[in-house]
């Protein structure tokens, strides 16, 4: 099911493309020009974006009470963000099990940042935290629009035996993975594109799952370390969208085909599609906080979460790359707990495990040279 | 244009999954054809831009590739959940529903 298909449409890293322009043939230059234009025009709209969300940032709604507040709406299969209220901070339940699965699950999401990591909620200034439910038909997915959450139904509109997925609402850990891309939206802003994209993603599944774990109080022993559990309807052979446990084996359906994570950087996937492959490689990060958790034990919120927090509130930048997140877990792991510490021996044991060593060389993305060598005609 | 093919491709979402799918227009039920074409009508398909709207930066979003040929002429078109366009709204809803019923009969 994963996406081989190499094209031109992978980003090339700069100082190749450089080369190509000043020392390959005509055409090589001309594809080497088009790559690089659209790598300058990426980069001055995530500028663009960058600094309207710095613009918008003093005005995101904020708790009534400078703590928790939540408000739920119903966009009733519609578009129009937000929709209805139907759920606010200290109503009763409602009828609508999606209402008040996004309402209690972007509670635990707060509590779990307050409780354990300090933060007063996605912005640390008591941001209130929106969700819509029942957004448009048919709709398989939740995302965060950078201001709220919104969940669709799954595949609500189709014949019982055709329904894949169940409403987005339905497993925790998904609001906790939306609610963590604002946080990340408001500290270390990774782009949502190659690495960075893939830490991004990374960051999203880390406190998801930590979220679940927190509410379950479960250790990471207990912990089955699959991201979307219950999502899926009886219909697909899977146990969820993503396992941090074994990367790669959530699912393999004959209808969705096989889960495409690699759990180690010898399977690093080169992919254009999905902001090159921000699902897929988020995998090998993922393996690592999951081998560093059990190998530190206990609650894993408690210590990894609270080193992967620090690191993405005050190392990570928006161009971070794996190499870069291992190295900063790492030395984030040392000032909390000790240089040469069991919990930083821990870190390192979990990047090692998907084969990135601390302070080792930051690998290339080889997928992408091979295809434009291939494309040129020099391989 | 008398649309003769269509392909369809979405990517990204929180499930990071992919569905995707190629249609014979001619293939398809008179109501749904029609429905189709309407649509691409609507939208003035062929002068529509290459890249729609940008969700790139829109964390779990989906990006859908639309491919529409007729004859030796086609025309690409890449975007995101587009809210404020209703036509495009529509076709992508048909287009998804359409890959899924094809994917299943496979
Ligand atoms: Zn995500």
């Amino acid at each position: 099911m994963h996406n081989h298909r190499h094209s031109l449409e992978c980003i090339l890293p700069e100082h190749m493309l450089e080369q190509i322009a000043t020392k390959g043939s005509n055409a090589q230059k001309q594809m080497a020009m088009d790559n690089i234009s659209v790598v300058y025009q990426l980069r001055a709209e995530r500028a663009m974006r960058a600094s309207l969300a710095d613009l918008f940032a003093p005005t995101m709604p904020r708790a009534a009470d400078g703590g928790k507040e939540r408000i739920v709406y119903d966009v009733k299969r519609g578009t129009s963000l937000p929709g209805t209220a139907v759920r606010r901070e200290g109503d009763p339940a409602s009828a609508d099990a999606a209402v008040n699965e996004a309402y209690d699950g972007s509670g635990v999401t707060y509590d779990l940042y307050k409780e354990v990591y300090g933060r007063n909620s996605i912005n640390n200034n008591a941001m209130r935290l929106d969700s819509s439910v029942h957004y448009r038909t048919g709709y398989d997915n939740a995302f965060w629009d950078g201001k709220q959450m919104v969940y669709g139904d799954g595949d609500e509109n189709l014949p019982a035996e055709d329904r894949l997925f169940n409403r987005f609402t339905i497993a925790i850990d998904i609001i906790g993975h939306e609610l963590t891309h604002g946080v990340t939206q408001f500290e270390a802003k990774l782009v949502y594109s190659q690495q960075p994209g893939a830490l991004n993603e990374h960051m999203s599944d880390v406190f998801g799952s930590l979220v679940k774990q927190y509410q379950s109080r479960q250790t990471a022993a207990e912990a089955d370390w699959i991201i979307g559990a219950g999502l899926f309807t009886p219909n697909v052979n899977g146990v969820g969208i993503r396992t941090m446990k074994a990367p790669g084996s959530a699912y393999d359906d004959p209808v969705l085909g096989k889960d495409p994570q690699p759990a180690h950087m010898k399977e690093y996937v080169s992919t254009p599609s999905d902001n090159g492959g921000v699902h897929i490689n988020s995998g090998i990060p993922n393996h690592a906080f999951y081998r560093a958790a059990m190998e530190i034990g206990g609650y894993a919120w408690e210590k990894a979460g609270m080193i992967w927090y620090v690191t993405l509130r005050d190392k990570l930048g928006e161009n971070s790359n794996f190499q870069q997140c291992a190295d900063f877990t790492h030395q984030t792991a040392g000032e909390l707990f000790g240089s040469g510490s069991l919990e930083q021996q821990a870190v390192k044991n979990g990047w090692a495990g998907v084969g990135i060593a601390i302070g080792g060389e930051t690998p290339e993305p080889k997928g992408c040279l091979e295809a434009t060598l291939r494309f040129l005609g020099a391989a | 244009m008398d649309v003769e093919r269509i392909k369809f491709e979405r990517t990204g979402g929180f499930a990071g999954i992919r569905l995707a799918a190629d249609f014979d227009v001619s293939d398809l039920p008179d109501d749904l054809s029609q429905t189709l074409r309407e649509l691409l009508n609507a939208l003035d398909f062929p002068e529509l831009p290459a890249r729609l709207t940008n969700s790139e930066s829109v964390p779990d979003s989906f990006t859908y590739v639309i491919t529409v040929e007729a004859g030796k002429w086609h025309h690409t078109v890449i975007t995101g959940d587009a809210p404020e366009n209703e036509n495009m709204q529509e076709l992508l809803e048909l287009l998804n529903r359409l890959a899924r019923k094809k994917i299943k009969k496979h």
